[in-house]
């Protein structure tokens, strides 16, 4: 070594001392003097409650290939709602659990006055008890929810018809305000595995399909969720720290479905899943058209529509990854298939002229909505969350839902910055996009945004 | 020759006994941090930004050793802010899933995804770090402490040495005698230093003197800091089976 060369080793190694020194004494003036701060007081587990104020404005299309009837989507809507979660222990042993949401609302096709400005949504009242160590029963309207997908879940069986008046389309957020199921819940839970059975009864019979102008105001509306037997057993069980398939048997109104869960890791930041289910059924426009006769929205002797209604095996699948980078930005990227939703021809004949009145035709998508099930055989989801975007607390959620016969697509941006522990304030854009005789393109409902301020008690 | 591989394997076998030297410091530094039995304690996270104290999270962590990988298992649930509440975490090995009481799912999430959000603090404050690391004691050095106190530390050098590792590398400073972790700094796989961590307001909590605060420093965005103050430690009894994704919604801090 010559001795420029050490001298420069060494003048390098001093440098390097003095960055290491110099970084120590910045991360020491960083550090806060007081120590942190104290509880201001005990918080209740198991509680949430919150105000919220939520206005929505809307553009919509004229020109529609098929007309809808009937009142089309708001030109703007004023929500205030008061969201309570609440879990009181009666005993060492035994639970209530309570979740609600009180609206009141004003939109312009609501005339003031209306019993329509006051809806209560009963999501959940229950009692949970645990008569041994590793068992569990619970008694009373329960959301239960199965599935690992986001975007659409087919093994989440009682997700039909459950979901009240969403502020937002994305699947996410719209299983925060789902009617749960009076039902009756029984569960073991070993290390290495669990199992529940449910038995929901019909207390009700089958009504129509609500629109935004003929909801109740207090009523658990049962009918959305128990107007036929249903019951579900499942299980899952660890095949290994990694492996814990979850399998399902579903019954209602003499279908058996059946359902399987998998999910699995790759590597630091890639989690893989897969959500299977099938039935033997009909079609969508078989299984839409059967229930608008049964529940007199159609005329009895309405005639099937050209199609592949005959009964036999569907398969329903979710099939995706999530992906989360060091920036804290996680993409769930997922392909949709159900077997019973609308092909391409399905499609070319929805928007024939003439085929079937627009009422209709408008209510088989309806229908889908209700049902919580995609309306085209093969869509692509992808959905991003950001959390801490671009400054902290600021969250950036997005999505876009894209029927893959067609390019037409679902997007969705939504924008939520956390004040404080107590306010969040957030805005919200979605778009239906697409050419005029498309999935998307199709909807009245171009464009909206939505404003949002939520206070947390 | 003879000598050659004599002095080789001298040297080897001191390079072992160091390398086995500097395992046992980090697994006395564990062992300064977390009790050898199942507890649960109540964790508060004070958010400073340019030093100015802007929120606080309070999270309640179920943790129990695994007897078989040596490592904690952990059950976290938020109990502040508001809009958080009950929402869970079950950190597990691989076996990671988050719960929102809202929407009543159980999502799964991967090792880097566990890192969004405060419950990934509270489960690597509790971690083992001589399990899942392979460490390398680089010398001995006095730094100093959060209070500014010269510590006389062993430095050592910890590289992931297993797929449970969350952190691809961390700098470990344990004070000499005590074995007391005084400052941690956290990598990332890209090589980027994450965060730094000083452990300070040491105390006899279940049975042993251990740091119940602990200051983390964000070294991607300066200007935050985050304090963690340990409080309500409890020895608890935690059955197998709460570390199970559908025990997530029956977890009860009460």
């Amino acid at each position: 070594m010559s001795r420029s060369t050490a001298v420069l080793a060494a003048l390098m190694g001093v440098i390097l001392l003095a960055g290491a020194a110099r970084a120590q004494q910045d991360d020491l003036d960083r550090i806060p003097a007081a120590p942190a701060a104290a509880q201001a007081g005990e918080p209740e587990p198991g509680q949430r409650i919150y105000l919220e104020d939520a206005l929505t404005l809307s553009s919509n299309r004229g020109g529609l290939p098929v007309p809808q009837p009937g009142p089309g989507p708001v030109d703007w809507q004023e929500r205030l709602l008061l969201d309570l979660r609440a879990e009181r222990k009666l005993g060492d042993d035994v639970s209530l659990v309570y979740s609600g949401r009180f609206n009141l609302r004003a939109e312009n096709d609501l005339s003031t006055p209306d019993h329509e400005e006051v809806v209560n949504d009963l999501r959940e009242a229950y009692v949970a008890w645990r008569p041994s160590g590793n068992v569990y029963l619970d008694l009373g309207r329960i959301n239960l929810k199965s599935g690992v997908a986001l975007g659409f879940n087919p093994t989440d069986f009682f997700k039909t018809r459950s979901v009240v008046e969403p502020l937002s389309a994305d699947p996410s957020v719209q299983r925060e305000d789902r009617l749960g199921t009076l039902m009756a819940r029984a569960e073991y839970i070993a290390d290495g595995g669990s199992v529940s059975l449910a038995a929901a009864p019909a207390v009700t019979h089958a009504t129509p399909i609500y629109g935004t102008l003929d909801l109740h105001s207090f009523d658990p509306s049962f009918d959305r969720t128990n107007a036929a037997d249903r019951f579900l057993i499942k299980g899952n069980l660890s095949l290994s720290d990694d492996v814990s398939p979850e399998v399902l048997l579903y019954r209602e109104g003499g279908r058996t479905s059946y359902g399987l869960n998998v999910t699995d890791t790759f590597g630091q930041s890639i989690v893989g899943y897969l959500e299977w289910s099938g039935s033997r059924r009909a079609d969508l426009i078989g299984d839409a058209l059967a229930y608008g006769r049964a529940t007199g929205t159609l005329p009895p002797q309405t005639p099937d529509l050209p199609g592949n209604g005959a009964r036999r095996f569907r398969n329903e699948v979710s099939a995706g990854f999530s992906y989360t980078t060091e920036s804290k930005i996680t993409l769930n990227l997922e392909y949709h298939f159900d077997q019973a939703s609308f092909t391409r021809a399905d499609w070319k004949r929805w928007f024939a002229p003439g085929e079937a009145p627009a009422g209709e035709l408008w209510y088989l998508r309806d229908y889908a909505l209700d049902r919580q099930e995609p309306i085209s055989r093969h869509n692509a989801f992808l959905r991003m969350d950001w959390v801490d975007a671009l400054v902290p607390d600021l969250e950036l959620t997005g999505f876009i839902d894209t029927d893959l016969y067609d390019g037409s697509s679902l997007i969705q941006l939504t924008a939520s910055y956390y004040l404080n522990g107590d306010w969040t304030l957030g805005g919200q854009v979605s778009a239906n996009a697409g050419g005029r005789r498309s999935d998307f393109g199709s909807l009245p409902q171009e464009f909206a945004t939505l404003w949002q301020v939520t206070r947390y008690f | 020759m003879f000598k050659t591989v004599l002095i080789a394997a001298l040297l080897a076998l001191g390079s072992s006994a160091l390398a086995q030297d500097a395992q046992e410091i980090v697994a006395a530094a564990d062992r300064v941090r977390n009790p050898g039995e199942p507890f649960r304690t109540t964790i508060t996270f004070t958010e400073y930004v340019g030093g100015v104290e802007r929120d606080h999270d309070t999270l309640v962590v179920f943790s129990k050793q695994d007897p078989a990988t040596r490592q904690f298992r952990n059950l976290v649930q938020y109990a502040e802010p508001a809009r958080d509440a009950g929402k869970s975490v079950l950190l597990d090995g691989q076996s990671l899933w988050f719960f929102d009481p809202a929407s009543k799912s159980s999502v799964r999430i991967s090792a880097q995804q566990r890192l969004v959000g405060q419950a990934a603090i509270g489960d690597v404050l509790t971690v083992n770090m001589a399990v899942d690391y392979a460490a390398t004691l680089l010398g001995t050095e006095t730094i100093q402490d959060a209070g500014r106190q010269p510590r006389p530390c062993w430095h050592l050098d910890l590289v992931h040495a297993n797929d449970q590792a969350v952190y691809n590398r961390i700098e470990l400073w344990v004070e000499q005698g005590t074995f007391h972790p005084i400052k941690g700094k956290f990598y990332s796989d890209s090589g980027r230093v994450l965060k730094s961590i000083y452990y300070r307001n040491f105390q006899e909590q279940l049975g042993s003197v251990r740091p119940v605060e602990a200051v983390i420093i964000d070294a991607v965005d300066t200007s935050l800091a985050t304090a963690v103050s340990y409080k309500d430690w409890r020895a608890q009894e935690i059955p197998d089976n709460w570390f199970q994704r559908d025990y997530l919604p029956r977890l009860q801090i009460k």
